[in-house]
């Protein structure tokens, strides 16, 4: 049995992770420059990526590749279609994480609120696609790093009680703003990398996200 | 003591005395207690179940929208929900809240609590299952789905089952959870939610604050949300609480409307305030005293005995009247008249009280409340109008009003006497004839209060739960809980079977949250047979071909040593979901399994020949109490009628005197039978209880008929007119209220005291009259 219920902190991190790395590239070198940043993460518009993520796993003997598309709504909402190895949707909308795999006809559905080991990410989450700065800086700490043409956003879990097992979570770019690179480490040593690409954006996106999200509620 | 001494000391104690009353009692207006606990093992395992279940606690919630579905309709209801989930778990009194669609996160936390006990619960039937589970061919593909299991969004807890239970075993067992869920989700938009609430079912007044806070919590979301959403709830508490309502306006509408009515017939009787001030005084304490002495005997009072107790009033009120007028009649002094008709109260009062003792002795667990409260009433009234009515009354000016019509009737019973006693003597016969046609009442739900807009509410609510059935179930009881365990096994196999023949839709077992010690050595065996070199390699080749570390998943632990014990798992959270589905009492262990919609004939055959395995259904049960009360209540209506006969003989010592006075009672018991049967009512208990009542009255009018000690016959027929008539007034208040009980009761009762009072001229020719 694979039950359906809470989803970890890999998946919600994966989420705001995504939501960061598509964000366009913002320079920073102090906490104003940051305050720019966060100010700019709402999603305005929008975007279709194409994604490469690479995997590893405690229980695999080797990284996991997969790739795809990630459609990011204006509303908010994030789809992550999985098209190799196998065709897998994952959405988050209206405050629900959505999963629907075919091919294992495995499909979960939770609300992205239910309280426990992900909640705090799950605010951040959040607090992230509605750019509310001022909850982000409570659980985490941003780091900006630029060196030349290339910059890094880091953002360490605070050291405080029940944050022992939040992740590291990296993003960064250069000057080619369609390109973003995502790294998550986990404190189980576990750790997922995305590659993405920016292929198009606008408002014709928005049929195929709802499409898509119908198709992972199983409606 | 003086008379003056005898006031002022009443006038200190009455108020004392309602003070520790209300100090001391606790009022409950649950209707199952006062129905169904009963004195056998089914009747308490019904309204345990009832007052103590966790379904009982459980509120069935559904969030509509309001507009026509959209694109968007199912987000915007998911998060809807999501945000109403996480307002309502702060409520005070919310044990949990969570979607129906999912299981709670700590259901779900407790089933990585199985993974070390994997090879000792992995299935029901493992000779049967083990086949498919351990044959090497099919291990690729459980590798390839344990990798894709390890990617999905429940990684982090497959990757903690897999550590210890590599082949996923432990959540073999779950599956069927799984499918309940699933089942949900196909039948739920998103908006089914399900409370569990902490003050217990029957604690109407909590139920009732939770639902102002579950409603307020709704609406405030709701309104920022545009209004766009409704909300219906469901559920026991929420039948529980609206009983609690209806119950407590009948019980203030009964006591308002029969006390108010009393005075009434009081004030046209007597035109005296000053005497209807003392008279309600003596029955204020009589009330009290009768409330006070059953919160000591039973803990709590139930509102349907105040209700019921209230209309003691009238009966309690003959007695001063009796005294008050004889007092006028024949200007006594009240002291006087009350020594005067003491034996005749006395023995009134006895029969009375017999007859709410044989109202006791019915089963009928409410009735043992009533009649510790009207003996307890009438004894003090009895008291007080014999030794403080006369103090009270000392400076009272009585003045009695003439009945019309009492003259005329008793003149016109002598004038006709064997004209009249000829038809009444036909109309016995007739009614003997009609007695066959009686009507038995056998569904125990036509004596529940009407709701049919809750019903109608909560059959829409429960349409978008896959759950199970309410208040039917599969019984499994033994001595112990391992024999327990072994015989809910084999009934749950036996579901299972059911369950793919269509005659079950689900059903809700212990399987695999516990499992008997026999099923675990079972698996065990099963498990160590399988686990042969040719399998284990065939799983590391399985784990290699899919990418999965052989190091860390390829070597299949051993059964754990020790079994999983029951009260290890009890002592876990694993206890609230189990919680209504153990019962562990004196004589054994009892374990429900619930069911989902089924035919109740076919699953109780399939379940023939399981040892401490049956079918319950709780309307049966409550039907099987409705006929067991009624043949006690026919049975005690006879023992009833005899044991006054016996007291009235013990004072007469004269048959004839006996048979004379319980006369007019008889032929009305019998002319009320044939009305029934003639306008085809259904008897219930309540029917019988409510003459046994009458009987009790009827048989106090011809005492005091018969005795006539003031040798005045209009005299003593003039008192049992004011009798019949305070009577009439407060059991004629019961009529108004919604619990069909009451007013049963009140058609019952008024029927017998109004014929019983009619034929006491007619019957007994004994008093000469004046």
């Amino acid at each position: 049995m694979t039950p359906n219920y809470h989803y970890p902190r890999s998946v919600i991190k994966l989420a705001l992770c995504l939501l960061l790395a598509l964000l366009p590239r913002p320079g920073f070198c102090n906490e104003t420059e940051l305050q720019t940043l966060l100010g700019r993460i709402r999603q305005n518009a929008s975007a279709e990526f194409h994604y490469q993520e690479i995997r590893q796993l405690e229980l695999a003997s080797s990284p996991w590749q997969g790739e795809g598309s990630m459609l990011s709504g204006a509303d908010g909402s994030l789809i992550k279609l999985q098209l190799q190895p196998t065709r897998v949707i994952m959405a988050i909308a209206e405050g629900h994480m959505y999963y629907w795999d075919p091919e294992q006809q495995q499909r979960h559905t939770a609300p992205l609120g239910q309280s426990g080991q992900g909640s705090e990410l799950i605010t951040v989450f959040v607090a992230i696609l509605q750019g509310h700065a001022d909850d982000l800086k409570s659980s985490y700490d941003f780091i900006p790093e630029q060196h030349g043409k290339r910059w890094t956003l880091r953002l360490t879990p605070k050291p405080e009680p029940g944050n022992e097992d939040a992740p590291t979570i990296e993003i960064s770019g250069d000057e080619d703003e369609r390109k973003q690179h995502v790294l998550i480490r986990q404190a189980d040593g576990e750790s997922t990398e995305y590659r993405l690409i920016k292929t198009a954006e606008g408002q014709p996106l928005d049929e195929a996200i709802r499409r898509l999200l119908r198709e992972a509620i199983g409606d | 003591m003086s008379l003056v001494w005898r006031k002022r000391w009443f006038l200190v104690l009455l108020p004392l005395l309602v003070a520790v009353t209300v100090w001391q009692i606790r009022i409950e207006s649950d209707l199952n207690a006062f129905f169904t606990a009963g004195d056998n093992e089914d009747s308490k395992l019904l309204s345990g179940l009832l007052q103590s279940g966790e379904l009982s606690r459980r509120y069935l919630l559904v969030v509509e929208q309001a507009n026509i579905p959209n694109e968007a309709h199912s987000t915007s209801l998911d998060a809807f929900s999501a945000k109403l989930v996480l307002q309502l778990a702060r409520i005070e009194g919310v044990e949990q809240v969570w979607p129906a669609n999912q299981p709670p996160r700590e259901w779900i936390d407790a089933l990585g609590s199985y993974a070390p006990y994997h090879a000792r619960l992995f299935s029901l039937n493992p000779m049967e299952d083990g086949r498919e589970l351990f044959d090497p061919v099919g291990l690729s593909h459980r590798a390839e789905g344990l990798k894709q299991a390890l990617l999905s969004p429940q990684g982090g807890f497959v990757k903690a089952v897999a550590k210890q239970d590599p082949l996923l075993l432990s959540l073999n067992g779950f599956k069927d959870l799984k499918g309940q869920f699933e089942r949900q989700a196909e039948l739920d938009s998103g908006g089914a939610l399900i409370l569990q609430s902490r003050p217990a079912a029957l604690d109407s007044d909590a139920h009732l604050r939770l639902q102002a806070a579950i409603r307020a919590s709704f609406d405030s979301l709701n309104q920022s949300s545009g209004g766009l959403f409704r909300l219906s709830m469901a559920g026991v508490p929420v039948f529980s609480a609206a009983a609690h309502g209806e119950i407590s306006q009948d019980v203030t509408l009964v006591s308002v409307v029969s006390s108010v009515a009393v005075a009434v017939v009081f004030l046209l009787l007597f035109r005296s305030f000053s005497a209807l001030h003392w008279v309600m005084m003596v029955q204020i304490a009589s009330f009290v005293v009768g409330a006070l002495v059953t919160a000591l005997v039973f803990g709590t009072v139930h509102s349907l005995t105040l209700a019921l107790g209230g209309s003691l009033i009238g009966i309690c009120t003959d007695y001063p009247i009796h005294v008050m007028v004889h007092c006028a009649k024949h200007r006594n002094s009240p002291l006087d008249a009350a020594r005067l008709l003491w034996p005749s109260l006395v023995l009134g009062g006895l029969t009375t009280i017999i007859g709410y003792a044989a109202l006791g002795l019915t089963g009928f667990p409410g009735f043992e409340q009533i009649a510790i409260f009207a003996l307890a009433s009438i004894t003090a009234s009895l008291g007080l109008t014999r030794w403080v009515l006369p103090a009270l009354l000392a400076h009272s000016s009585l003045h009695v009003a003439h009945l019309p019509g009492i003259a005329a009737w008793v003149g016109f019973c002598a004038r006709r006497r064997t004209l009249l006693l000829g038809l009444l003597a036909a109309c016995v016969v007739l009614a003997g004839l009609a007695l066959p046609q009686t009507r038995w009442m056998n569904d125990m739900q036509k004596l529940a209060l009407n709701m049919d807009r809750l019903k109608q509410q909560d059959e829409a609510v429960r349409s978008h739960f896959a759950g199970i059935e309410p208040g039917r179930f599969v019984l499994v009881q033994a001595d112990d809980l391992e024999t327990a365990l072994r015989r809910s096994e084999a009934a749950e196999r036996r579901l299972k079977q059911l369950k793919q023949a269509g005659i079950l839709t689900e059903y809700h077992g212990l399987f695999p949250w516990l499992v008997s010690q026999e099923l675990q050595h079972d698996n065990v065996q099963v498990y160590a047979q399988a686990l042969t070199p040719h399998f284990q390699e065939a799983w590391r080749a399985a784990l290699v071909k899919a990418g999965l570390s052989v190091d860390k998943l390829g070597q299949l632990s051993p059964p754990a040593a020790q079994p999983l014990e029951p009260k290890d798992v009890l002592a876990s959270p694993v206890r609230h979901i189990l919680s209504g589905q153990m019962i562990e009492g004196q004589k054994g262990v009892a374990l429900t399994l619930w069911l989902g919609e089924h035919d109740p004939q076919k699953l109780a055959e399939g379940l023939a020949g399981l040892a401490g395995t049956r079918y319950f259904s709780q309307k049966d049960q409550l039907d099987r109490l409705a006929s067991l009360y009624r043949d006690r209540s026919l049975v005690m209506l006879a023992l009833g009628i005899v044991v006054m006969g016996l007291f009235i003989w013990l004072q007469q010592r004269n048959i004839a005197k006996v048979l004379l006075t319980l006369l007019p009672t008889l032929a009305s018991i019998l002319f009320i039978f044939a009305i029934w049967a003639l306008i085809k009512e259904e008897v219930s208990f309540l029917h019988i209880i409510g003459l046994l009542l009458s009987v009790s009255l009827c048989v106090d009018y011809g005492i005091f008929f018969m005795d006539n000690r003031g040798r005045d016959s209009d005299i003593t027929y003039h008192a049992l007119a004011s009798s019949t008539l305070t009577t009439l007034a407060s059991f004629g208040a019961l009529g108004l209220g919604k619990t069909p009980t009451l007013p049963i009761l009140a058609l019952s009762v008024s029927l017998g005291v109004t014929l019983g009072f009619l034929l006491c001229p007619l019957l007994i020719q004994k008093p000469s009259l004046k």
